[in-house]
């Protein structure tokens, strides 16, 4: 069999090069949109972008130099004549386009880029010694009261709670989008249902104002309750919150 | 020989690609443009409307919806105290979002895409998160508080046709518009400012606001042409908004909805506002300056203020605009928003209020950003609109535009507002309202004597910014506002000049090596010795 050669092999890589890269930057957010059904394209972080890039110029070169023959004609492309039109303008678009690429990275390099905004927050901080102790006192009523207790608290989440919250407790209350610290989702697992009671408690009394600094009060729309709300009904708000959200408190462990 | 080759074509390569590695840093985050819904319009194969399924919507009714619509429908639950507009009441027929001539009741169909959908704009949130059948089960157990649903058994579905949106269609869109007298209530510009839209508010039972057309996110039922034809045609039940079923030709109905689609803008929000260098001497004081058109607009969603009593749950204001521009001086902002019923039975002035902390932040601590707090002092420039006529009269006669006047204050939380002394005062301003919208400038010099008092501008740096506004006749004043939380604003760094040195080196670095590389390869070129 004879040994095809390319005298286009450096165009070839090149085309490679570029065909990853308008890849990542245009099919692949469209792909992931469909792929994990969001309303919005994903976007290919640019990090990630960076290195995909680097691992796909050096398997060009890799492969360019997996033989000395694909090597040798890989170069050849450089050397003149010999060749149709094509081949000396595609040279000729390599010669100027290789200095202005290189401008092009230093330009982008050198001038002034916007600063991005760090928000860098402690979702769960320990809870305050004083709420430690506190119990729920309607947690250990019977069950005619608890049903009591869980739909009086559901009345006044659904009053006070829900213009941020939602309805659903899902976060997505009318409020939502104003609050670039978005409101909690209390369906996630990752919240509410981690924590006990008293931890609730704790936020709902204290709101944003009532965090330590590591997590971002200043940020933070939760309202602090306790100048209008009692502490019975901010207990029953929150049987009302986890009922409505699906989710339990997590229970104390039993220390014996 | 080709070993050589190969090395300096690695090393080439990795040259290329350690600059590279910079040039992904520069890209800023952007607020997601996805902050609204999209309504859904595919609608499952319907559940049979038995007595056992009625039966079983009632307990999802009770589990999920009286809180707000009432136990008995009427819309009137514990928690509908805190909202605007209010919840549905189910005992009449006040449906909204139909796909049947005006008057009647809607179909299965368009009530389960509601309820799935949920409406922007309302506290109504989407139930794409219960089963359909649970769906179907709840609208079957709806449907009992209306009598009606049973004797309108088979309801007229309005034909739906098309007309391709093209700028002559968009035109006759606009001119009937005019005809149909549509501005009465949307105002000229559609930002539902018309001079009916206020008188009506007496004549229903509940409060009643003309849609602001700019605003694509609040549209009920949603914002394709297609979802605006459908509410041209069938109206809205029990409200001013009726149907021109009868009034339009099917075409002409297309020409408005294509007219009303392009009057309507999404909400272009970013959490950086970009301060631009402007050349000019003096920045903009008039807020309808050509040159403000130079600086690129972010548009921020509000909230009503609810972290202190007394709470303001039904904010009127759902956004601000913001441009920004600076010189080697002075910056200077202009904010602007859509009230659509200024200077009609005002009880209280229009306002708006700019919030920056005192000092630009080293760390990530910022001052509170409702007023700020005890270990942190935020700067306020507060715009008040006045009227000649007085402060609480009734504005007949008065100007169109109004300056109004800015004031400078400190704030450490709520209740520790300090007004700074007249030598502190240094904010300029002017405002003006003009078809349902305010615009308002304020312009101050980058850096003050009062350094203790007033945030002083830097170029590059990201300077916390918020924003606050009270619309009048919603009775906002004091802590009843509408706001938002923390943004940002950066003096944009102008490209300096050297910067083109550096890319004039780095072509001339980049043509030599290349040069060299390619002679190099000529003067030795690639041989393979035959027979390898």
């Amino acid at each position: 069999m004879a040994k095809k050669r390319s005298k286009f092999l450096m165009i070839w890589v090149i085309t490679a090069v570029i065909c990853l890269f308008l890849f990542l930057k245009y099919a692949s957010p469209k792909i992931f949109q469909v792929l994990m059904a969001k309303d919005h394209t994903m976007p290919t972080p640019s990090t990630l972008m960076m290195w995909y890039m680097i691992m796909g110029i050096l398997a060009g070169l890799v492969y360019a130099t997996t033989s000395n023959q694909k090597f040798a004609d890989f170069l050849g492309f450089l050397l003149p004549g010999g060749g149709p039109t094509i081949k000396i303008l595609l040279q000729k678009v390599l010669f100027i386009g290789f200095p202005v690429i290189v401008g092009w990275f230093v330009y982008s390099w050198a001038i002034p880029g916007a600063a991005s905004p760090v928000e860098l927050r402690i979702q769960h901080p320990t809870l305050p010694q004083e709420f430690e102790k506190l119990e729920n006192p309607f947690r250990q009523t019977d069950a005619e009261t608890q049903r009591k207790c869980i739909e009086e608290g559901k009345i006044l989440f659904q009053t006070y709670c829900r213009p941020c919250h939602g309805s659903k407790a899902d976060g997505n209350g009318p409020f939502s989008n104003s609050f670039r610290l978005r409101p909690i989702n209390f369906q996630d697992p990752g919240t509410i249902a981690t924590v006990v009671d008293n931890y609730v408690f704790w936020r709902i009394k204290e709101g944003g104002p009532g965090l330590p600094s590591e997590s971002t009060p200043w940020d933070s729309a939760m309202p602090s309750w306790k100048d209008d709300l009692k502490d019975d009904e901010i207990w029953k708000i929150i049987m009302g919150e986890y009922d409505t959200a699906g989710v339990m408190p997590r229970q104390r462990e039993k220390l014996e | 020989m080709i070993k050589a080759f190969k090395s300096v074509l690695i090393s080439l390569g990795l040259i290329v690609l350690m600059t590279g590695a910079f040039v992904g840093r520069s890209e800023v985050s952007a607020q997601t443009s996805h902050l609204f819904r999209t309504y859904k319009h595919e609608v499952p194969q319907k559940l049979s409307e038995t007595s056992e399924a009625i039966a079983e919507g009632k307990k999802v009714y009770e589990k999920r919806c009286w809180y707000c619509h009432g136990i008995e429908g009427k819309g009137d639950g514990p928690a509908s105290k805190t909202m605007f507009p209010k919840p549905r009441n189910f005992t009449r027929n006040e449906y909204k979002v139909r796909s049947t001539a005006a008057g009647s009741v809607p179909t299965d169909e368009d009530l389960f895409r509601i309820v799935t959908s949920g409406i922007e704009g309302t506290a109504m949130p989407f139930w794409n998160t219960i089963s359909e059948t649970e769906r179907w089960q709840v609208i079957y157990y709806i449907k009992t508080f209306n009598e009606q649903f049973k004797k309108d058994t088979a309801p007229k579905v309005v034909s739906v046709g098309s007309v391709a949106s093209t700028p002559d269609s968009i035109k006759r869109g606009q001119e009937l518009f005019k005809e149909v007298k549509c501005y009465e209530c949307h105002g000229e510009d559609g930002r539902g400012n018309g001079p009916l839209t206020v008188a009506l508010q007496t004549e229903w039972n509940m409060p009643y606001r003309a849609r602001d057309l700019s605003k694509s996110w609040n549209f009920k039922g949603g914002n394709a042409t297609e979802d605006i034809y459908r509410t041209i045609s069938t109206g809205f039940n029990e409200t001013p908004m009726g149907s021109y079923l009868e009034k339009l030709s099917d075409e002409d109905r297309w020409h408005v909805a294509h007219y009303v689609k392009s009057l309507s803008k999404d909400m272009a929000s970013d959490v950086v506002v970009k301060v631009k260098l402007s050349e000019s001497e003096q920045l903009p004081i008039e807020p309808l300056d050509e040159n403000w058109g130079k600086a690129t607009p972010v548009e921020v969603p509000l909230a009503g203020q609810i972290l202190a009593s007394p709470r303001h749950w039904a904010p009127s204001i759902d956004a601000v605009m913001i441009r920004a521009l600076y010189n080697k001086d002075e910056i200077a902002f202009l904010v602007e928003w859509d009230d659509s019923t200024n200077k009609q039975e005002e009880i209280f002035r229009d306002a708006m209020s700019l919030q920056f902390p005192t000092k630009i932040p080293e760390s990530l601590k910022k001052p509170y950003f409702a007023m700020g707090d005890s270990s942190g002092a935020v700067n306020l420039w507060s715009w008040k609109a006045h009227w000649s006529e007085g402060f609480g009269s009734i504005a007949s006669g008065a100007p169109e535009t109004e300056a109004g006047a800015v004031i400078e204050m400190n704030a450490k939380g709520f209740k520790n507002i300090v007004t700074q002394p007249p030598e502190s005062q240094n904010v300029t301003g002017k405002g003006i309202y003009q078809n349902g919208r305010w615009k308002v400038v304020m312009k101050r010099t980058l850096k003050t004597e009062d350094a203790k008092g007033d945030i002083q501008f830097e170029i590059g740096k990201l300077i916390p910014i918020a924003f606050a506004v009270w619309d009048g006749s919603n009775s906002d004043v004091a802590g009843q506002k509408s706001v938002s939380s923390w943004y940002y604003v950066s003096l944009e760094k102008p490209v300096p000049k050297t910067v083109f040195v550096y890319v004039l080196i780095a072509i001339v670095i980049g043509a030599s090596i290349e040069m060299w590389f390619v002679a190099r390869l000529r003067r030795f070129p690639p041989k393979l010795e035959e027979g390898q």
